[in-house]
């Protein structure tokens, strides 16, 4: 359990966090979400006592993050993956860390299997790839078999192996009954592997609920159709008071509407439908409307959806 | 299948780790850290080499001229030697901390020992610690190395060696903490080897050079110049005597710790 409360971070003229609240829970897996510069590695180095609040507090498991002798045992984290001496072998930068906190050596060989860092571990860090440092990072995290986990950014730089590995190993740590945190700017990602998400945008809170809640309680349902009558089916629609508009000279997006609404509406008016389909809402979409107010760079000559997106992405 | 595993009580990693045993985990995993750095040999290295190496050469020097020498304690090779030796150790001792800003490796450390007083302990008793009793051993061994060489000329007295290797430890411990402390409060690598420079070797021969008064009373009360009146027994100038000369180094290594600390315990981890 990490708790949030009224957590703020300015430097200088930069207010990085903005009087954020909010808890993560043990037993799921919460997406913590924001465009970059959002300040989602600043609130998690608070939380991790690296960075002081300039006010407000994090808490992990009752206590902070800076009252732990040995934190291993209890909290696991990933920030930065290339924070770590070059020159050093993989195997004993964990070394460093089991000794630390007084954890015996065979549990090095241990995480560095479950990881898949293999043979790669007696090699310097400095040949490995963004996607194997990442996984020494997260061998590191689960070293003393913590109850809370912080990944920020787990994701980047991994090959499709090994976003679905750490998929898997999310879910894996939360169903065991853990504490997840996973920073992402991905939305795609987050809307496959978190339960809950907390979005925030220029270092606000924007939204906090479940995977689910944030699909469905945002932006609008839209059914696709194609027919060889759209001018007549866009009218008849709008009398219904259903806003339906033409995307080319057979295609139309219905708002507000499902398939099956308007599938037996076209049956009982006679006209006939080529194709009729839900459009999926995306996370990613739903992302964009809760943050576009709130993303901090964007493109430098103007501010349309394409741009903010990529910003996004 | 999955069976699934639930996460159990708490036990270790809260609050109530004994300081003690918290202490010595740090020690260890800082010693870890220490000599798994290639750097680490490497300024071991170029320290042995020059006390040893310029130890040997002395000797057989003395060895070759036997009337001036004879009799003489072949420790004075610890003494001479330790000064051009000092910056390797110095350089190993600012190093191990300031690699870990320049790598990063600070986030890691500080997130597996969050207590940063423990942290700053442990680094600055390893780093120092490790500097200082090498450099006692390679005094010693540059000290035997030139009584072998210019056997049978010089002499081994043992009342004269514990003074001396005494004085070379009071010497490199004094200024590999002040190379710590200053890691610690610059952060960085090339400022930090600048300032060991400038208040080592630099300002010491330069400052008395210009023949104000005040500043040769600056040099006085430098490090640098402290250390080489211990080691040697120069400069002779009646500002600078054997208790000025320890007091002055104790209070700059005191100095630059209380700073280095201030910085670590009160600023964020490495911005
Ligand atoms: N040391 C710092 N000094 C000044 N500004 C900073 C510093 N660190 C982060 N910031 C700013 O704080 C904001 C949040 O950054 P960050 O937490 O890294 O965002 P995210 O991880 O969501 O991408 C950004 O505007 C960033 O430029
Ligand atoms: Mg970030």
């Amino acid at each position: 359990m990490i708790e949030v409360r009224g957590l703020t971070k300015r430097y200088g003229d930069v207010l990085a966090v903005d009087d954020l609240t909010f808890d993560v829970e043990p037993g799921k897996v919460t997406g913590f979400l924001g465009p970059n510069g959002a300040g989602k590695s600043t609130t998690m180095r608070m939380m991790l006592g690296l960075d002081r609040p300039t006010s407000g507090t994090a808490v992990v498991n009752g206590r902070p993050f800076t009252a732990y002798g040995e934190p291993l045992h209890e909290v696991g984290a990933l920030l930065d993956a290339g924070a770590v001496h070059p020159g050093r072998t993989g195997r004993n930068h964990l070394r460093v860390a089991a000794r630390s906190n007084g954890i015996p050596v065979n549990r090095v060989d241990e995480v560095i299997e479950q990881v898949g860092l293999g043979s790669a571990a007696r090699r310097p860090i400095k040949g490995y790839s963004l996607g194997m440092r990442q996984r020494l990072g997260i061998a590191a995290a689960l070293l003393g078999d913590p109850r809370v986990v912080l990944f920020d950014e787990p994701i980047n730089g991994l090959d499709l192996d090994g976003v679905r590995w750490i998929r898997q190993l999310l879910r894996r740590l939360a169903d065991e009954g853990r504490t997840v945190l996973v920073s992402s700017h991905l939305m795609s990602e987050m809307q496959q592997t978190a339960d809950r998400l907390v979005v925030i945008g220029r270092g606000r809170l924007i939204a906090d609920a479940t995977t689910k809640e944030l699909l469905a309680g945002l932006g609008h349902r839209q059914v696709r159709v194609r027919t060889t009558e759209p001018g007549l089916l866009v009218s008849r629609l709008q009398q219904q008071g259903r806003p339906a508009r033409r995307v080319d000279d057979h295609e139309l997006l219905v708002e507000d509407s499902t398939a099956v609404q308007v599938g037996d509406l076209a049956h009982s008016w006679g006209i006939p439908l080529h194709h009729l389909s839900d459009l999926e809402q995306s996370l990613e979409q739903a992302f964009l409307e809760l943050t576009s107010d709130s993303v901090e760079f964007h493109g430098a000559q103007d501010t349309t959806p394409q741009q903010t997106q990529e910003v996004a992405r | 299948m999955s069976a699934t595993r639930t996460v159990g009580t708490p036990t270790m990693g809260a609050a109530a780790v004994p300081v003690a045993r918290l202490f010595a985990r740090t020690c260890a995993a800082e010693w870890t850290r220490l000599w798994t750095a290639k750097a680490t040999w490497w300024f071991l290295a170029a320290a042995a080499v020059t006390m040893v190496g310029l130890g040997t050469v002395a000797g057989f020097d003395a060895g070759g001229d036997p009337g001036s020498a004879q009799g003489d304690p072949a420790w004075a090779a610890a003494e001479f030697t330790a000064m051009p030796a000092q910056f390797a150790l110095l350089a190993l001792a600012l190093l191990t901390v300031t690699s870990d800003y320049a790598t990063g490796g600070i986030v890691p450390a500080l997130q597996w020992t969050p207590r940063r007083g423990v942290l700053f302990a442990a680094r600055t008793v390893v780093a120092a610690g490790t500097a200082t009793l090498a450099g006692v051993l390679f005094a010693l061994g540059a000290s035997v190395a030139g009584y072998l060489a210019a056997r049978p000329v010089l002499t081994l007295p043992l009342d004269v060696g514990a003074d001396v290797l005494g004085t070379v430890a009071f010497v490199f411990g004094c200024g590999t903490l002040l190379a710590v402390g200053l890691g610690f409060l610059l952060r960085n690598t090339a400022g930090s080897l600048v300032s060991v420079f400038l208040l080592i070797l630099v300002l010491p021969l330069l400052l008395p050079q210009f023949g104000y008064g005040w500043l040769t009373d600056v040099a006085d009360r430098l490090p640098g110049t402290c250390a080489l009146f211990l080691l040697v027994g120069e400069p002779t100038r009646p500002g600078i005597t054997e208790t000025s000369s320890v007091v002055t180094m104790l209070f700059w290594a005191a100095t630059a710790l209380v700073l280095g600390w201030l910085r670590l315990v009160r600023e964020d981890a490495n911005r």
